[in-house]
């Protein structure tokens, strides 16, 4: 995408994204406040999962440690917004201890791997007193009066935007080109001087700054948090459909992908109520049938198509060159 | 004069086979040096030890002045030592511009900068016509290219070849040999080959060095080393090396 296209795209997106905020129907906002959210989530998945190719299944460790974190510092009464920081801060430093670990091992492994690592947070939030165990933590509310989902939405769609730039400058940066690389083939990458483990775990360090940053407008938003919602293995593989679906590696699948999902589901379960998930489920085999690269994927891969090499572009080249004569 | 890469003594072993046995070689500047030898003879291995894929058991190699013997390849990469892969390894969903680009990332953080550069190196090897397209759908002579491509824009010294023309036909072969024999042009030092296509090691090579079972058995000219009963042997059997006498 060249850059007026970018820019036009992004303010017609802000543009748009500003309408919920006529409303003061608060369920509506609420709705929207979670698309926005999502749509900040697999952006930040798609840094990770998408451009550098690693299937984490354990982002609702970033998640559930911003939201816990605001929790547990303002319960200490640090003051909110210090206590949002520092949620931040120790979210994204574990995201790199945890890197160097999990970064050692490769394909199914690292996915099992990360999922071992949200389940024992997920585990020993259930367990902790500090945590609050099973029975969960009351958030402080960052926002608070009339216009609560209106500023809570706004957050949302900042932090979206936030990811939204992130996404476009790795896209546009050689960061984004050798994250890539180390996807398309780590041999390769490294052959033209490519740390490979650094560079993911560059990646999964601002992955898990965006990602604990949501979770924590999340934790607050809903005022009360368990480990079974912030900290679940659902909210990790959301994260990862929503990009995948919307198109891994590109830059508007996930903001798709979060529309039709989290926009879908809420739609089926108003209509149809408990078989929506039925109709979720058959929505994600449909798209991973028909469209194995996202919706996004599907649509470059469109755009492309009819533009095929040449059989053997060298093949008249050889006897220009002069060296067959035998 | 110092060679530019040094391999001293070194030995590989994959659990019960030794891989490569004692073998010293070395690569001095300007030259051409071809690695030969049967299949299974070690000859990959000893680029994977050169560039950093693989370390040795025993032994040591220096580049340049410094001790590689146990460095990563990233790092490898950034003295200055290039390779390309026998099974050729292009980012298949990257466009062949793209790919080369990464090279030139080496050198440069601006896109436009290694765009301008990997576009000249394609150039160079008559690739320009398919920079576009994505290089999932090329065919092998185009991806043999794009591996030397990728590894020259790296501006590296020493570029290891691995196979670069096998399973190419003679005409793709001969053509892309003549590229190879211009590399200097682009500032590269040594061009360090494993072949079996002895037609194109012949007309190229400066020097050759023969591997059998992991060790080192002839080295020397090219028109000297085909006559060599040792390497022969190697080849066809003790029968013809009698005949070779």
């Amino acid at each position: 995408m060249s850059g007026w296209k970018f820019w036009v795209l992004l303010a017609a997106g802000c543009a748009v994204s500003c309408l919920p905020l006529l409303s003061s129907n608060n369920y509506l906002l609420q709705v929207f406040f979670r698309i926005a959210l999502f749509a900040a989530l697999g952006l930040a998945w798609n840094l990770v999962g998408g451009y550098a190719g690693q299937l984490s299944l354990g982002h609702a460790a970033f998640f559930g440690m911003g939201a816990y974190g605001l929790a547990i510092f303002a319960a200490h009464h640090v003051p909110m917004w210090i206590s949002l920081f520092l949620a931040v801060l120790i979210s994204t430093l574990v995201g790199g201890v945890i890197g160097k670990i999990v970064f050692r091992l490769r394909g199914p492994y690292f996915a099992l791997a990360t999922i071992a690592f949200a389940e024992v947070l997920r585990l020993g939030a259930a367990n902790l007193d500090i945590t609050g165990g099973a029975i969960g933590l009351s958030t402080p509310s960052l926002f608070t009066g009339e216009s609560f989902w209106k500023l809570f939405y706004l957050s949302a769609v900042i932090l979206a935007v936030l990811s939204f730039l992130t996404n476009y400058w790795t896209s546009r940066s050689r960061f984004g080109y050798y994250l890539m690389a180390i996807r398309e083939d780590e041999d390769t990458a490294s052959a033209v001087g490519i740390d490979t483990a650094n560079y993911k775990l560059r990646s999964l360090i601002l992955s898990a700054f965006l990602t604990s940053l949501a979770g924590a407008f999340y934790g607050s938003a809903f005022q009360f948090i368990v480990p079974d919602s912030v900290l679940t293995i659902d909210i990790s593989v959301q994260m990862a459909i929503i990009a995948m679906l919307g198109g891994a590696g590109t830059l508007l699948g996930p903001v798709v992908g979060a529309i039709l999902l989290t926009g879908a589901s809420e739609i089926f379960k108003n209509h149809f109520g408990e078989r929506h998930l039925l109709i979720y489920g058959g929505l994600i085999v449909v798209v991973v049938l028909f469209l194995p690269e996202g919706i996004m994927g599907g649509v470059q891969q469109l755009l492309r198509h009819g533009r095929r090499p040449p059989a053997n572009p060298l093949a008249m080249k050889a006897e220009a060159q002069g060296v067959v004569r035998q | 004069m110092n060679p530019l890469l040094e391999v001293k003594n070194v030995s590989k072993r994959f659990g019960g086979l030794r891989a490569v046995k004692d073998v010293s070689l070395a690569m001095h500047a300007g030259e051409i040096l071809f690695v030969i030898g049967p299949n299974g003879a070690g000859k990959t291995t000893v680029f994977n030890l050169i560039s950093g894929f693989l370390h040795p058991d025993e032994g040591s190699i220096t580049f340049n002045g410094h001790d590689i013997t146990r460095m990563p390849p990233h790092d490898a990469a950034w003295l200055g030592i290039g390779r390309t892969f026998q099974i050729v390894k292009p980012l298949p969903s990257l466009t062949v511009l793209q790919n080369v680009m990464l090279g030139a990332f080496m050198h440069t953080g601006n896109v436009r900068r290694a765009e301008e550069e990997a576009g000249r190196i394609l150039e160079f090897l008559q690739m320009s016509q398919v920079k576009d397209f994505l290089a999932r759908g090329l065919p092998l002579a185009s991806l043999k290219r794009l591996e030397i491509a990728r590894a020259l824009a790296t501006k590296p010294k020493l570029i290891l070849l691995d196979e670069v023309v096998s399973g190419l036909t003679t005409a793709e072969a001969l053509a892309l040999a003549a590229l190879v024999k211009r590399l200097p042009e682009w500032g590269v030092s040594v061009v360090g080959g494993v072949e079996h296509v002895m037609q194109v090691v012949m007309k190229i090579a400066d020097r050759i060095v023969v591997l059998d079972y992991g060790a080192k058995i002839a080295e020397g000219k090219p028109e000297e080393v085909v006559r060599n009963p040792a390497v022969i042997e190697a080849y066809l059997g003790p029968r013809y090396k009698e005949i070779a006498r």
